[in-house]
């Protein structure tokens, strides 16, 4: 149960919204690399936490995040020519750079000094791994760029795609983090995901039900454990870091490639799933590829030329009663991603959070909710930088292990939950 | 057997008939009952610290929670200061006293108040008789992990649910968040 106005207060991320300058302090996932494949190819639409850009790369390679609408009369950019270093509105012919600087007004005379005082708000554009990033708060206060594991592994060790999710970032995000969630909604993949399948931990996941939960305070978020019995004397543990404000990582299965989200805002009532696979020590196998690619693990199959699922709430998610009833799919949903989607989409575009009956194994979001409202307030009355914009931070890791029973999961585990180039990861 | 295909999607034929109904126009035709409030929260402070809390969250207004601190008694057997474990004393806020058996009667979950010297022997008589009633569990340990491992060690094993935190306003959140 959260009142009606702190429910506003985290779901409302555009600007001048606490919510949403807190986002505005952190660099977040823009769009992939393939979007803006070569030097002056097309030009992308991107509406993130309710402002609507233009990106595009120009001639010099150089990525730009600026404002959609010309500065002339209002024209979208996105009917524009992308040339000769810039981004010509299709209208009058006005030229803006990737920094959103007037470069040419063909109506103006030649040595006019016009352009120089007009410029479209921009943002840094910057590519790291398979997604091109930006930070759109303050650029006096730009943090260091993120240090993100599965943005920095070499090429062929990461997949990222991505899907377009119509609900509210928070409803996706708590998705993470809701680890009870997972032996019912997803138990299906975890028998049939060619991601997911023929792990022990599986085994442990599957045999103990009635997991127990910690959660326990990091820098940069949260750890939530998920405990079950594994042997005599063992637990079996699955812990997920979340870091400030919506990046979350799945404990890993054997030695299947580790996954992970960011959700990101692009209206309060949409946001973008990205959605990752890495492995730390090896390049990823073709048929691991292959898998990721045609929607299998957290990733979805696409319509074609589009970040939206092929099965999405216009066609009821391909609902498939007789798999429901096999026990194929629990819900009757193909795919973990999708299973994920349709369900979080069913809450509504702004789940009323004022009418929730929460139970204690939802202490891991009740906690987050916590964490992200007092992060917003001491930003917006005292100016304090949130949790999770330090790079530090980022250098996290889940884990999944199996630990004697009276050792606590954060200290046995600790160098397993930090990043670190080469390390192989804990996994069961 | 005939492996079946997916469905054919179809057109909806009403709005609120298919997965389109989850606009934010729809919305406004879900049920909008009252929602009671949790009647069987019962709140246990395991040491000193956590009662100082507990006493005050106790002031505020709750649907039904109750809020009780342990009995300082010397320790019996099983370390509860009672004979038997269901008879464990409980203080209430106000300074009366009454049993742990009598207060589960109409439970439905138990949130364990500690700091760093939470009382495992409590805390074991607490969460068995929770179990025995299938009663939830939550344990809430307040203090830096470095201090209070030993409390966290000790309450794992009763808590199916443990947060460790360095504020002590989770506790309050928490209670609210369960309508407590």
């Amino acid at each position: 149960m959260l009142k009606r106005e702190i429910n506003e207060l985290l779901t409302q991320t555009g600007p001048g919204t606490p919510m949403g300058e807190m986002f505005r302090q952190y660099w977040l996932p823009a769009l992939l690399a393939e979007e803006l494949p070569e030097n002056d190819c097309p030009q992308v639409r991107v509406k993130l936490l309710s402002e609507r850009m233009i990106a595009f790369r120009d001639s010099d390679g150089r990525y730009g995040l600026i404002d959609e609408f010309c500065a002339h009369r209002g024209v979208s950019l996105w009917f524009g020519r992308n040339e000769e270093s810039g981004l010509r509105c299709a209208y009058h012919g006005w030229k803006f750079d990737v920094t959103g600087q007037a470069v040419e007004v063909p109506s103006e005379p030649e040595n006019s000094r016009f352009c120089a005082h007009v410029k479209l708000r921009s943002y840094p554009l910057v590519k790291i791994g398979d997604v091109l990033w930006t930070h759109m708060g303050d650029p006096d206060n730009c943090p260091p760029l993120p240090e993100f594991e599965f943005a920095h592994v070499a090429a062929e060790q990461n997949y990222t795609s991505k899907r377009w999710q119509e609900c509210n970032w928070l409803q996706a995000f708590e998705g993470g983090i809701d680890s009870s969630h997972v032996s019912w909604l997803h138990a299906g993949g975890l028998k049939s995901d060619p991601l997911f399948k023929g792990s022990k931990g599986n085994d442990y996941n599957m045999a103990d039900f009635r997991p127990f939960f910690e959660v326990a305070d990091a820098d940069g978020g949260l750890f939530v454990a998920a405990r079950r019995n594994a042997e005599e004397h063992s637990y079996y543990w699955r812990i997920t870091p979340w870091v400030m404000p919506s990046f979350t990582l799945v404990p890993p299965r054997g030695d299947h490639p580790m996954h992970g989200h960011w959700w990101v805002p692009i209206d309060d009532e949409n946001c973008w799933a990205y959605s990752f696979d890495y492995h730390p020590t090896r390049p990823l196998s073709t048929t691991e590829l292959e898998a990721m690619r045609a929607g299998h693990g957290v990733h979805s199959e696409n319509i074609p030329g589009t970040y939206r699922p092929v099965a999405n709430k216009d066609n009821d998610y391909l609902m498939d009663r007789d798999a429901q009833r096999r026990g194929e799919y629990f819900s009757g949903i193909k795919g973990i991603a999708i299973q994920d989607a349709s369900l979080q989409e069913s809450m509504g575009p702004i789940v009323d959070r004022a009418k929730e009956r929460l139970v204690s194994a939802d202490a891991g979001i009740i906690k987050a909710r916590q964490k992200l409202r007092k992060a917003a307030v001491a930003l917006r009355d005292q100016g304090a930088v949130p949790p999770g914009v330090d790079p530090t931070h980022h250098r996290v890791r889940s884990a999944a292990v199996v630990l004697p029973r009276e050792e606590p999961f954060i200290e046995s585990s600790r160098d397993a939950l930090t990043s670190a180039p080469g390390k192989p990861h804990a996994s069961v | 057997m005939r492996q079946s295909e997916p469905a054919v999607p179809r057109p909806p034929i009403l709005l609120s008939s298919c997965a389109l109904a989850t606009s934010a126009a729809e919305a406004r035709y879900r049920i909008d009952a009252p929602i009671e409030g949790r009647q069987g929260a019962r709140v246990v402070s395991l040491d000193d610290g956590a009662a100082t809390l507990v006493r005050r969250l106790a002031r505020l207004r709750w649907n039904g929670a109750r809020f009780f601190t342990l009995v300082a008694t010397p320790l019996g057997p099983d370390g509860s200061g009672a004979t038997h474990p269901l008879d464990m004393a409980l203080h209430r806020t106000d300074g009366s006293t009454t049993r742990l058996v009598d207060e589960l009667g109409q439970a439905d979950v138990t949130v364990m108040v500690a700091t760093a010297n939470g009382n495992a022997p409590a805390a074991s008589t607490i969460g068995r008789a929770c179990a025995r009633r299938g009663i939830m569990t939550a344990g809430l340990v307040l203090g830096d992990r470095g201090d209070v491992g030993d409390t966290v060690t000790a309450l794992r094993p009763y808590a199916q649910v443990l947060l460790v935190t360095r504020d002590e306003q989770d506790v309050a959140e928490v209670l609210t968040a369960l309508r407590a």
